[in-house]
């Protein structure tokens, strides 16, 4: 499978704070990647350097371009969509249509029309207008009129009810989502994009901290509720997380063989969610 | 450049118009009707006998004179409106690469595939070329209501309203001349609005505070340095308004074609490209 994002030893600073610290990214063609990580993590600075908002150093490749130096020609095959308030709030929802058909080549004003009609969005309404819902609906019909071979997603239910958040991915699985296409989301929601994803990117305080497609992640993590007189072994073998379970503990192992840890107690691989958790708090960095 | 470029660079224009459509399409037709309401008030207390002498001195003054020749005194009717658009355009400069970093729309904008070239020439092309033809057009047509008004009072009064054909002929050819000066003034203060343009770029607030106080701090350091005064001399010698005035279709070619024309595109062109390498990143 090849890839679609490639970059190395990226790095970004503000000041003395490293927003990028050196990031090593591959995004395979075709995937739906999760790039998760809490508040300040690093998500949109990442994610500004892949479509050239960001100066950043390091190599990087988007879509075979260099998006420092190519932005407007990379910008004709990658569709970005930050948090709901980017919209021009003076645009009516008919000119932006009209400004996006003038500007973007690959552009279906069918599409994005034929999707409108299934919202209560009207056309000359102004995008101040309308609520925070309705600009993401919005974003969302141009965006999924648009023929472009990575979508990137920065946050982007911010704010939103969850009947909108449901509707959102909805829509983005059904009726954009095509194996073709990729797909990648930022959000520190994690338990809303679970389902979604297969590439799975955790980002912590500037760094990749995990990078794997979902269906390696069971071979690779391993949660283990541990027998109490196994503690010791547990120990033993290096998690990266313990917490507490029911009055049990609960340990997730990294790259340790199942063979391994079946004596110890009950197996799992752990959620997203879990794991997410385990990788911010590893217990080996502390 | 192929027919697409040509279409999103339209659209780009179309997009600008749209936004400051308050300072491009609203304040003319606002001053229009200002103007207007102005005139019948003024005529209301003029009363028939000062509208006769009116209009017969009006005639006496364009007698004898061709359309061309008439054009630069109906110039000065258009005072107003080149205020006001200069006003405005000074407004458009500082906000043009500002607001949008602001209000975080920037996000959009370069979401498309539209070079930075690109959209600094559209700013530049409204507001040379797209913007004052919305204030040459709203001119166009208070001048068509002033010469039908005039042949109004003209039968009411009974009053012969002479060369009322040529008058309207060099209304006509004084807003050609106008659009023809706001084109020329546009390349001749290029050094000044690609200075606008580079620190609404990137100026964190208040790009028009920077703007004039780096200008004032070069300067100064100039003149503390060099003890020259290359910079203010270079801005007063752009200054004046006649200058700025066509008011005869061979005035194009000696303003367009000069030393001081080009050094001054010159080092607007090279501001300009400053404003788009600091558009590169919005950070």
């Amino acid at each position: 499978m090849s890839n679609i994002v490639e970059a190395r030893a990226l790095t970004k600073t503000y000041g003395s704070l490293k927003a990028l610290d050196g990031v090593d990214l591959t995004i395979p063609t075709g995937a739906i990647s999760g790039l998760i990580g809490p508040n300040g993590a690093g998500k949109t600075t990442a994610l500004k350097a892949l479509i050239g908002l960001c100066d950043v150093e390091g190599e990087l490749n988007v879509a075979g371009m260099d998006p420092r130096t190519a932005r407007h020609k990379l910008m004709e095959d990658v569709c970005f969509i930050a948090d709901v308030g980017i919209l021009p709030k003076w645009f009516k929802v008919s000119q932006l249509i009209d400004y996006v058909a003038g500007v973007h080549p690959k552009f279906d004003r069918i599409k994005t029309e034929k999707f409108l009609s299934t919202t209560d969005i009207p056309a000359n309404k102004r995008i101040k207008e309308l609520s925070k819902g309705m600009v993401t609906q919005l974003h969302l019909a141009v965006v999924m009129a648009i023929d472009v071979k990575l979508l990137i997603l920065d946050e982007p239910t911010l704010g939103l009810d969850i009947i909108y958040r449901k509707e959102f991915y909805d829509r983005l699985l059904n009726d954009y989502y095509d194996g073709d296409r990729t797909i990648v989301i930022s959000t520190h929601q994690v338990e809303e994009v679970e389902a979604l994803l297969t590439h799975l990117i955790f980002i912590n305080k500037g760094k990749i901290a995990l990078s794997a497609m979902m269906t390696e992640l069971a071979d690779i993590y391993t949660e283990v509720v541990v027998d109490p007189e196994q503690i010791a072994q547990a120990d033993a073998l290096n998690p990266i997380h313990i917490r507490e379970l029911l009055g049990k503990k609960s340990y997730t192992f990294e790259s340790v063989p199942r063979a391994q840890l079946q004596p110890l107690g009950e197996m799992y691989t752990p959620s997203v969610a879990d794991l997410f958790v385990a990788k911010m708090k590893d217990s080996r960095h502390e | 450049m192929n027919k697409f470029h040509l279409l999103q660079f339209r659209a780009l224009l179309k997009r600008e118009m749209l936004e400051h459509r308050n300072l491009f399409i609203v304040a003319p037709v606002i001053l229009a009707g200002l103007v207007l309401l102005f005139s019948v008030w003024a005529m209301t207390r003029m009363g028939q006998d000062l509208i006769s002498v009116g209009i017969e001195y009006m005639a006496l003054l364009f007698n004898g004179l061709s359309p061309l020749e008439m054009a630069p005194i109906f110039m000065f009717l258009a005072i107003p409106f080149i205020g006001v658009f200069y006003l405005c355009a000074i407004i458009y400069l500082m906000n043009s690469l500002y607001q949008d970093r602001q209000e975080l729309s920037i996000l959009f904008w370069q979401s498309m595939p539209v070079s930075n070239l690109n959209t600094v020439l559209s700013k530049l092309v409204t507001i040379g070329i797209v913007a004052p033809l919305f204030y040459i057009a709203t001119m166009f047509v208070l001048y068509v209501i002033a010469m039908l008004w005039l042949t109004i009072l003209g039968w009411s009064y009974d009053i012969e309203v002479a060369g009322l054909g040529y008058m309207f002929l060099a209304a006509v050819a004084s807003l050609i001349f106008v659009y023809l000066s706001i084109i020329t003034t546009t390349l001749w203060l290029l050094p000044t609005i690609g200075w606008v343009i580079l620190f609404s770029a990137f100026a964190k607030r208040t790009p028009i505070m920077w703007a004039i106080g780096v200008f004032i701090l070069v300067g100064f350091l100039e003149e503390f340095i060099f003890g020259t005064q290359f910079l203010g001399n270079f801005v007063e010698s752009r200054s004046t308004p006649t200058q700025y005035l066509i008011l005869d279709f061979q005035d194009v070619v000696e303003r367009l074609i000069n030393y001081d024309m080009l050094f001054g595109i010159l080092v607007g062109s090279i501001l300009l490209a400053g404003a788009v390498y600091m558009r590169r990143f919005i950070d």
